[in-house]
């Protein structure tokens, strides 16, 4: 009977424990009360597909970040990447939102990269309050009257961006526009941001839509630039506004090239990528472009030692990599809630919960300067000089001014 | 009201100054079409099948080309003797490769069905399988990015139709397509091997009585239409470039535009490419960009509520 009372005991204790949870967290390595628990940092963007590189570019971002950390060996906890791949399509992105969500190790995001992905992978990621920190995705409604945002991104929405561009273009003496988006989320939030500064400027505005093509992960067809291409000569447009992704970009440049259209083209930040001229048929075609994009524009904060690790680690040049820093940084930010959050009892999800609420008092020195976050968690800070203008010279993406 | 007034007198404006361009636009972009629709329409024709896996076809010949032209001329621009030899190395290269795909393809995802007298449905799950594999493998192999093509010759325009610039591109396109497709109707009309085609497409049992030889015309009919889907893959990469996708739509246009026409028939489907391609190309000034495939497919219903058979009619054993 004794023996009996004994191992009762030894029961309820040992239930108690696991439901109180000395174990703050599932995630807690099995081996061994010394071995450090390991966390899982995500990542969500564009691996493969036409607009690949930039999710390259973060990826690799977010990988060094992470193994820096783990060097130290200072953390009480070990960290692992997960990437989910996303295509940058909003179709994709949801299934995805909610792979990252279903691993149980797995904190916070470092993404989604693109705006449609991230508006549609959002959806879950509230609900499971996961924090989605992106160094790209900039379309002004994923922030606007999201109070308590668990989204947080660490570069200026596209309404800096996109005043900024109209400004630019009015600067340049353009007065007769026409503004063309890929009727993504992205784009055309861009585009609609540089068509009301454009109009209230005084500017002539034309505007038209031409979806994302089969050789660019959408499913239109590339010859409708062509045609495209042909009406914007024959209107005489002193300046086409574009709001889009690079590999579409390089395509519409092709056409305008062949149509014989002399006037000046930009784009936003979803074409700011090296692979803009190697897709673009002739090349040539893609030569003065302007090109504008936020925060530290191509990455090159990551300088140094950082740069050289980096490079090791993605085989491409840090200095090229759009966002690379940004990722970098998230990837930091989250690093650093979760040294405060990471032993949170009650679960998964209250770790979750308690590590978005942390992100939310971010105070960081980073490589891109100083990132605070506002309660819908957009970037705080003077968006002055926030905007890079970037020009295609000679076949190379090379600075031209800032904002 | 007026805003509506307001609308059309913009449109019809653009219309108006861009009418010309557009035309000579939408008919080369027609003959690419019409390039494709050729392999629908006579595999059809032959088998009865709907080769859903001809898009890959497309993108095979547009690699094969991308890669000789890619070593050959590099970021270099040809002499004119070179932008000829070029040319035609990016014909025959696309065209080959196309041809040498299709085989395969038929030996090894069609045959084997025929052999067991598979359901129609079995070989259209074939092709649709057939395509997934050859485009997701096209994918990993050569990368996700759109290449662009290296420029066999300079494209300027070199000549105005009523003030239109006609570019050098659409010339080319237009010229080989259009003898091209010449050859290929003397061929099936007039050769014993199109006769061999069209007495397989009309009753294969019979012909095969006749002494026709079904395998081989089989083949044969997928070496053609290869050949001409690797050919347009070169043409169309020449200016959009090329990547693992990107035969999903052209294609797509090219099978509405076969249907058009009336699948199985060879003149038809040429007929269906270029109205298509002029639609498509006017559909983009009139209507916004966005509009572009609504207004193409709508039409493609209209035509086909009025002549369920297509324009032609389905005829492939008695054209020409």
């Amino acid at each position: 009977m004794k023996l009996r009372l004994n191992k009762t005991v030894a029961a309820v204790a040992t239930s108690a424990l696991l439901l109180v949870g000395v174990p703050a967290f599932s995630a807690a390595s099995a081996s061994g009360a010394a071995a450090k628990p390991t966390f899982v940092i995500g990542y969500q963007g564009p691996l493969t597909g036409g607009n690949a590189q930039l999710g390259l570019n973060m990826v690799y971002g977010v990988q060094l970040a992470v193994n820096n950390a783990n060097k130290l060996n200072t953390l009480p906890f070990k960290l692992k990447v997960a990437k989910y791949d996303d295509q940058g399509s909003g179709t994709i992105a949801p299934a995805q939102a909610q792979a990252a969500i279903a691993n149980k190790n797995l904190v916070a995001v470092v993404g989604p990269a693109f705006s449609t992905a991230t508006r549609n992978s959002e959806v879950y990621y509230s609900v499971a309050s996961v924090a989605t920190v992106s160094p790209s995705a900039t379309n002004p409604l994923l922030t606007l009257n999201k109070p308590d945002n668990n989204f947080f991104r660490m570069v200026f929405g596209d309404d800096v961006q996109g005043a900024a561009d109209a400004k630019f273009l009015k600067d340049k003496g353009l007065t007769k526009l026409q503004i063309v988006d890929d009727g993504s989320f992205y784009g055309s939030g861009l585009a609609a941001v540089v068509e009301k500064y454009s109009r209230a400027s005084g500017a002539t505005v034309d505007t038209n839509t031409l979806p994302a093509t089969s050789n660019c992960g959408g499913t239109a067809s590339t010859t409708q630039y062509a045609g495209a291409a042909s009406a914007a000569v024959a209107a005489n447009y002193t300046g086409i506004f574009y709001g889009g992704y690079y590999c579409d970009l390089g395509l519409f440049l092709g056409a305008l090239a062949s149509a014989g259209y002399h006037g000046a083209v930009m784009s936003g930040d979803g074409s700011e990528d090296p692979a803009l001229i190697t897709g673009t048929t002739p090349a040539s075609a893609a030569n003065g472009v302007y090109i504008s994009a936020g925060g530290g524009g191509a990455g090159g904060n990551l300088s140094g030692k950082l740069a050289t690790q980096y490079k090791a680690l993605s085989g491409f040049a840090a200095s090229t990599a759009l966002y690379a820093s940004q990722a970098y940084d998230a990837t930091n930010i989250i690093i650093e809630a979760l040294k405060k959050t990471w032993k949170t009892r009650g679960g998964l999800h209250s770790l979750r919960l308690a590590t978005v609420l942390q992100i939310h008092k971010t105070n960081w020195k980073g490589i891109t300067g100083k990132v605070r976050f506002n309660n819908d968690g957009s970037l705080v800070g003077s968006s002055k000089g926030a905007i890079n203008f970037f020009q295609v010279v000679s076949g190379a993406i090379t600075q031209v001014g800032h904002s | 009201m007026s805003g509506i007034f307001q609308f059309l007198s913009a449109h019809f404006h653009i219309l108006h100054i861009t009418f010309w361009p557009l035309l000579v636009g939408g008919i080369a972009n027609g003959f690419i079409y019409s390039l494709i629709a050729i392999g629908y329409t006579m595999v059809y024709g032959v088998l009865r099948l709907i080769n859903f896996a001809h898009s890959e076809i497309f993108m095979a010949g547009g690699f094969a080309s991308y890669f000789l032209l890619h070593a050959l001329i590099g970021h270099s621009t040809p002499s004119t003797g070179g932008s000829i030899l070029f040319m035609a190395l990016g014909m025959l290269s696309g065209g080959l490769c196309g041809m040498l795909v299709a085989v395969i393809l038929e030996r090894v995802a069609y045959r084997p069905l025929r052999r067991r007298n598979a359901p129609k449905l079995a070989y259209l799950i074939s092709a649709i399988g057939a395509s997934y594999f050859m485009f997701n493998l096209a994918g990993k192999e050569f990368g996700r990015y759109n290449l662009s093509m290296a420029q066999p010759f300079v494209n300027h325009s070199l000549f105005t139709i009523f003030g239109a610039p006609v570019q050098m591109y659409y010339i080319v396109i237009v010229a080989i397509s259009a003898a091209m497709l010449f050859l290929l109707d003397r061929i099936v009309a007039t050769t014993k091997l199109g006769r061999g085609i069209r007495a397989v497409a009309q009753d294969a049992e019979t012909a095969s009585l006749m002494g026709v030889n079904i395998d081989q015309t089989i083949v044969v009919t997928f070496m053609l239409g290869g050949f001409f889907g690797g050919l347009a893959g070169f043409l169309f990469g020449m200016s959009s470039g090329v990547v693992y996708t990107m035969g999903f739509t052209p294609a797509l246009k090219a099978f509405t535009a076969a249907v058009l026409g009336g699948i199985g028939n060879v003149r038809g489907a040429m007929i269906g490419g270029l109205l298509l391609g002029i639609v498509e190309s006017f559909s983009i000034a009139f209507v916004n960009g966005a509009f572009i495939d609504v207004v193409a497919f709508a039409i493609l219903v209209l035509v086909l509520l009025v002549r369920p058979t297509g324009i032609l009619g389905e005829q492939l054993g008695r054209s020409a």
